[in-house]
Parts: C-alpha cells; structure tokens; sequence
C-alpha cells in the first residue's frame, strides 16, 4: 500500500484526539469521583443509581420518622408511670381509711389528699406533647377530659369517644407498608372506670362508708390491672421499635454501600489509566512528531 | 528519406513533455494539503513512429522512433473508494447528529442526579411522610406544599426544556435543507462547466475533484447514488461526464432526481403534521411522504427528522423528542389525577372544623383551574401542571382518611405518599409505580443515546478506514513528488543535452563537410 505524509499526518491527528478523549473521560471520573456521568455511559448503572438512590432516601426518612415514635412514647410511659403512682397512693390511702382505727377527721383528711391525687390524674390525662393531647388517639386537637371539675360535684367525665377504636391508633410508618403504633389505647389508661373509682372512694371516705370502701377497693385493682396490662404492651412496642431502630440503621448502611459501588469510580484503578493513558500519549506525540518531520528534501544536497 | 532535422524535433518532444511532467509535480506539491485533491499524472505516450507504413514509405531499416508527448493529464482515484466512502459518510452523518440530539436530551432530563425529577419525586414523598408522623404541624404541611410545587416546576421544567431544545433541531433541519440545496445547486454549476470543458477533449481534473468533495459533503446529509453521463462531443475516452445525483431508498423503492442534465432540484421540508411535524419532503415536483423518505439510507437530515418528530402512516406524530415530551405529559398527568383522587377522598382540618369545606384537588391545570383532571387535555399537561389555587390555605391538605376525620390521623397522608413509591398507575400498557416507570424512561433513553455513540465511533472508525485507503491512492507523498521531480529534471536536462549534441552535429554538416581542396 501507497502511504503518503498526509495519512501520517492524519492518522497521528486522530489518535492523539481519541488519546485526548480518554484522558478527557477519566479526568472528569477523577474529578467527579463517579464512574458515569450521564445515563449513556451505562444505562445499567444509571437506572441503578437511580433505584439506589431512592432507597436511601426511604430508609433515611423512616429513620427520622423513629424519633417521632420515641417522643410519644417516652412521654405515653411517663404519664402511666404517674398515673401508676397516684392510684398506688390511693389504694394504700383506701387500705388505712378501711381499718377503722382512723377518726371522722382523719378520713376527711385522707379523701382530701385523694381529690389532689384525682385532679393530678386529671392532669396528666391531658398531657400535651409540642401541642398534641397524647392519651386521645388520633384525636389530638381536643382534651381526652370533657369536664375535669363537673359543677355538681361528680366525677371529671372523659371525652365521649374514648373507647372508639377508629381513634385509636396513632401510626407512624416505619417501612414500606409497615407502621407501628406510637400511642397508648385511651380507653384503656384514663378511662372513666379510673375516675369514677378514684372519685367513690374519695366520697365514701367523705361519707365515712366502709363497705363501699371494700367494693371500690375491687374496682381499683381492676383499674390497676388494665393500666399495668397496657403498660407492658407499650414496653413490648418500644422493644419493638429499638428493633426496628437497628434494623433500619443496618439498612441504611447497605444502601450507601450499594450505591458507592455501583457509581462510584475505584479511584485507584483511575489513576492508573490515567498513568497508562498518559505513557501511551506521551508515545504518540513522540512518533507523530518523529514522522512528520523528514523529507526527501532534508537530504537532497 | 530520413529529415536532417529529425534528431532536434525528438529532443525539444522530450524537454517539452518533461517540462509539462515538471509543471504536473508543481502542481501536486502546490495542492498537497487541499482537501479534497487528488494527484495528478501526466500520462507519457510515442509519438508515431517513422516511417508510417504507406505506398511511397522510404526503403530504410525498422521504424525509428521520433519522442515523446503528454497523451492526458489524468488524476489519480478509485471511483470505488468514493462510492464506499459516502455509504459510511451517510451513516457517520445520520449517528452524529442523533448522538448529538440525544446527548442534549440527557443533559435536560439530568438523570440520576442531586436536583432531577426523581430527587424532587423523593424530596415530595419525605415531606409527604413528615406530614404523616406529625399532621398537626403547620411546617411540614407548608414543606408538603412547597414540595408539591417543586415536582409542578420540575415537570413544566423538563417540558419547557425539551420543547426548547425541539425547536434547535427545527432550526438545524432548516439549515441543513439549505446545505443541501446549496450543495446541489453547486454541483450543477461544476457539472456545467465541465460540460463546457470535456467536449474539447480536455480533462477538467480539479474540477472533478471540487464536484467530488462537493458530492461527498451531501453524502453525509442524505443517501445518494450517482451516475454519469458523457457530455458528448470530441470527449476524451477517459473523461467522466456529468454527474447524475439520486436520491435513492434503501431497498431501491424510490429514486428521486436531485442534480441531473436539467439542473438541480430543490429540496423542501413540510412541517404540517401533529405537533410541527414533519410530514412531506418535497424534491422538486415530486413529493414524498415523510415516511417513504426515512426508508432512504441514513444521513444528517434523516436523524434530525427522527429526533424532531414526523408523523407517521396513521398520521400520529413520533420521533425521540416527541416520546419523551408526550411520555412526561403522560407521567404528569397520571400521577396528578391518582395524586387528586387520593387527595380528595381525604378530610382536611378545614372540613374538620366545618363539615361544609369540600376537600380540592392538589395539582390543577394551569389553563382550566377550576376542570377536573379527567376532562382536561394531556397533551402538554407537564407544562401546565400546577398545584391547586385553594391549598394557599395549607388547613386545605386533607391528613385524615374519611373514616377518622381527626387530626391526628394520617392515613391519607400516608396514602399518598404510596401514590409515589408503591401503587401502579397506568403509564403504559402495563401498569407500573412511578418511580419504576420513570427508570424504564430513563432507561430507555440512556440505551437509544448509548447506541447513537457508539455507531458514531464505529461509522466513524470505518469512515477512515475507507479515507485512508482513498488517500494511499489519491494523496500527493513529498518524497514521490520529489523523486519524480528529479527524475523529469534530469530527463529534460538529457534532452537539452541531445539539442547541444544535434548542434554540434549540424554545424558539421554545415561549416566541416566537403571543405577537400579549399
């Protein structure tokens, strides 16, 4: 085959530009630290990346979804614990104004001390946490009280829809399709059974009424039971939910991971391309500018 | 009987056709890097011999013979190579302006990336799911809005681009029909010349090879065929004639003229079907259907029809911009009608605090408000996508689903956050999430984009493959040039040589014979 200058001069022109393009693609890998930067480079990647990306987004959100959950739960705990306490004071309250050894006044005393007990649970009941009733449910703009102090001296009345099971779950989700319940039932904590007990016992010590002492003494045993019954299952949950805190921190660690190794550039494999690619131009310069430059001429006299 | 003078007539023969050999190697040294030049040759020929074999021919031994002349100055190529070259130049045309297309495509749609549709899809549904775990506050419902807005803004923002860069093709398809009308028309006037030139039995090699570039530039916007004519007249066996110029489909369906005898035909662009497209070609008087017209080879002109969009058989508007602007319509609309429906199922706390509040929609259409989603026009929905008028009152965002209208319930929220990443809507023929739909788009046009590229290197790597085989044979070497300019100097140097030698000879005849006796 005939070669002439011109196809030296062109051949050496094109690869030196392929040469360029090279160093070109892995200077903006070194420099974005990506192994693609438009879909084109590979579309595999990209719609992986894309994918990835999402997931993590999801997992992070779930995340922060969490501290919401602990928020009502903590606070749902320190309220029964509260609420724990004062009935405790009151049984042990109700035991000595049953032994009869206590005169008129000393009962009087006694049920004062329970009315305080009575309006602290009351209190508690409407625990608000950044603004939301947190023992009504869903019902988080109105006070699971109706009526604290009613006027005729009865006992405070709860709200009406207490017990409604369609207000009683406040979930938060924590994975795709999967949500945990973050409050207590409020039936079952500050229900109107807790005061209307609290409230008997308070009058019959009023009253000086013994045997409704010992059937109310029943009734607050069963109070008891049903608040320390919801109490573990809220325990059960938060266990739940550390679990889950776990799981989702594990989670978010293999999703950076997948996403780093499916678009990240291996930096060190970059660099010696870019070592190779960078010997392999010096090379081409070196030739092009070898061939180009003789001509018969340079030794025609 | 043999002329005194014959030896001086053989020599100045031969200085004036090495001379003419000389000026040839000028020539070739002088045009060695013109584009498009081919080395030309001077082909040397006898002159007849002496004597010619007749009646009265003198009776002397053998036939002597009397020099040197320049039959042709003819270039140097293989018409082969040509045809080779433009079938690869079509095709580096047609990928080169399709990757071009594409790559700007890719550039708007910025996939995957911190700031595309699918980070701002993302972004919604955080806000969406903050919204969940926390309805009351009045924040994350405003960040719910403001989020909304953005996904609004995202669509019309691809829409917008999209249709941007549809009219930069529009742009480049008018300019290219004027190159290639240019083209044609230069190409006839060369072939005119030529027609001139070639009855005196010259060869008009540098204006054969300025009709060969110029033929080879069109190749590269449309797919050609050409064939030649003689111009007639005392035209030299080896002259080439006038170029006829086809437009030709691939499987040999159609042929239209482009440059012919008649002159050249101009070649026009209709732009009447669906949405702008291109729907007839007209070459001439003949006009083709868009249709009939891709089916030619490949080519610039052919790639920019298919990025910008023509219509097809059933008069339906197609082309890689076309797609993906329709799909995004089609994404945007789908997802704001599942998004509204879901929306307005809700209760707000607006309707809490007055049951007579009727819960809005979420996202509207910016040309018709008040319209339900379901009578508005999809096409160009992306660019009129907008979130609704009534949610300036945040209070507007319906959190509870109907069955526990509190403000603690979330369940609609919640529901419309799975509007993004789990329920299938019907994108396509095959219902699919968001998100998965969108990758497949993404997906889809990563892969077209990828196989643009890389048949551009290709065509381009065969290109010059079949450009160097060109230029082994029609490249003007130095270092040749140079040899055969020694090469003529010396040979014209001898023949100069024999005038000094037929001088002396002569001046023996006239000044030294028959002097016996003076």
């Amino acid at each position: 085959m005939r070669v002439t200058q011109s196809m030296l001069t062109n051949n050496s022109m094109r690869n030196l530009s392929s040469s360029y393009a090279r160093m070109g693609q892995l200077q903006e890998q070194l420099a974005t630290g990506k192994k693609i930067t438009k879909p084109s480079d590979d579309p595999v990647v990209a719609m992986k990346g894309m994918f990835y990306r999402s997931n993590l987004t999801s997992i992070e959100q779930y995340k922060r979804n969490l501290s919401e959950l602990y928020l009502w739960m903590d606070n749902s705990e320190a309220g029964i614990d509260q609420a724990n306490q004062g009935l405790q004071r009151v049984r042990e309250l109700t035991l000595q104004g049953m032994n009869g050894t206590l005169s008129e006044e000393d009962k009087k005393a006694v049920a004062v001390e329970i009315e305080q007990i009575k309006k602290d649970l009351v209190g508690v009941a409407e625990t608000k946490v950044a603004g939301r009733y947190i023992f009504h449910g869903t019902d988080i703009g109105n006070s699971p009280i109706k009526d604290g102090t009613p006027a005729d001296g009865s006992a405070p009345q709860v709200a009406d829809n207490l017990t409604s099971a369609v207000i009683g779950s406040y979930n938060v989700e924590v994975s795709q399709g999967v949500s945990l319940k973050a409050n207590v039932n409020p039936g079952n904590v500050f229900s109107q059974e807790l005061f209307d007990t609290v409230h008997n016992i308070q009058k019959a010590l009023e009253s000086g009424d013994t045997d409704a002492l010992d059937t109310e003494l029943g009734n607050l045993d069963d109070v008891m039971k049903t608040l320390s019954a919801e109490r573990s299952e809220l325990g059960a949950r938060y266990n739940r939910l550390e679990m889950i805190d776990d799981r989702l921190g594990q989670q978010e660690v293999v999703a950076n991971r997948i996403l780093s190794d499916n678009e990240d550039a291996d930096i060190e494999r970059v660099i010696t391309y870019l070592k190779t690619q960078e010997s392999v131009h010096r090379a081409a310069l070196g030739v092009g500018a070898r061939i180009i430059q003789p001509t018969l001429m340079d030794f025609l006299r | 009987m043999r002329s005194t003078f014959h030896g001086l007539e053989t020599a100045k023969r031969g200085m004036y056709t090495q001379q003419g050999a000389l000026y040839t190697t000028g020539h070739n040294i002088s045009n060695a890097n013109t584009p498009g030049y081919s080395r030309q040759r001077v082909n040397f020929e006898q002159t007849t011999p002496y004597p010619a074999p007749s009646m009265n021919r003198p009776d002397i031994p053998g036939q002597m013979g009397t020099g040197v002349e320049a039959g042709s100055i003819q270039r140097v190529r293989d018409s082969f190579l040509d045809v080779q070259y433009r079938g690869e130049n079509n095709k580096l045309g047609y990928w080169e302006s399709k990757m071009e297309a594409m790559k700007k495509m890719e550039e708007v749609m910025n996939e995957p990336s911190e700031s595309g549709l699918s980070k701002t899809m993302d972004m919604f549904w955080q806000s969406l799911q903050d919204l969940a775990v926390n309805p009351t506050n009045a924040g994350a419902r405003s960040v719910v809005r403001e989020r909304g807005i953005a996904v609004a803004n995202t669509f019309n923002y691809l829409s917008t681009s999209l249709t941007g860069v549809r009219g930069d093709l529009k742009n480049e398809l008018s300019v290219t029909e004027k190159q290639i009308n240019s083209l044609t028309s230069q190409i006839d006037k060369i072939n005119k010349q030529i027609a001139d030139v070639e009855p005196h039995g010259y060869l008009p090699n540098d204006l054969y090879d300025e009709r060969d570039r110029l033929i080879d530039e069109l190749s590269s916007h449309v797919s050609i065929q050409t064939s030649y004519q003689s111009s007639g007249g005392a035209a030299s066996p080896i002259a080439e004639g006038q170029v006829t110029v086809n437009l030709v489909g691939k499987d040999g369906n159609f042929a239209v003229n482009l440059v012919g005898k008649s002159g050249a035909n101009e070649l026009k662009l209709s732009m009447e079907g669906p949405q702008d497209t291109v729907d007839t070609v007209t070459i001439g008087s003949q006009t083709l259907d868009v249709n009939d017209f891709l089916s030619q080879g490949e080519g610039k002109l052919r790639a920019l029809i298919d990025t910008y969009g023509y219509s097809d058989k059933n008069g339906a508007a197609q082309g890689s911009y076309i797609t993906m602007l329709n799909e995004l319509d089609n994404m945007a609309y789908e997802f704001a009608k599942a998004f509204n429906e879901q929306h307005q199922e809700g209760v707000s706390p607006a309707e809490m605090e007055d049951p007579s509040v009727e819960t809005p929609k979420f996202f509207q259409d910016a040309a018709d408000a008040s319209a339900d989603l379901d009578n508005v026009d999809k096409a160009g929905f992306a660019q009129r996508m907008q979130i609704a008028d009534e949610l300036s009152n945040l209070d507007m965002i319906a959190t509870a689903s109907a069955d526990n209208p509190t403000l603690g319930d979330s369940a609609n929220v919640s529901a419309l956050a799975d509007i993004i990443t789990s329920v299938e809507l019907s994108y396509g023929e095959k219902p699919a999430t968001f998100r998965a739909h969108f990758e497949s788009v993404i997906g889809a046009m990563a892969v077209e984009s990828q196989e643009s590229l890389r048949l551009t290197q290709n065509s381009g790597v065969l290109r010059s493959a079949v450009e160097e085989r060109r230029m082994s044979v029609s490249g003007v070497s130095l270092d040749e040039e140079m040899t055969n300019m020694i090469k003529f100097q010396h040979a014209y140097n001898a023949s100069a040589r024999m005038i000094t030698l037929q001088d002396e000879m002569l001046d023996k005849i006239i000044n030294g014979m028959g002097t016996v006796g003076r």
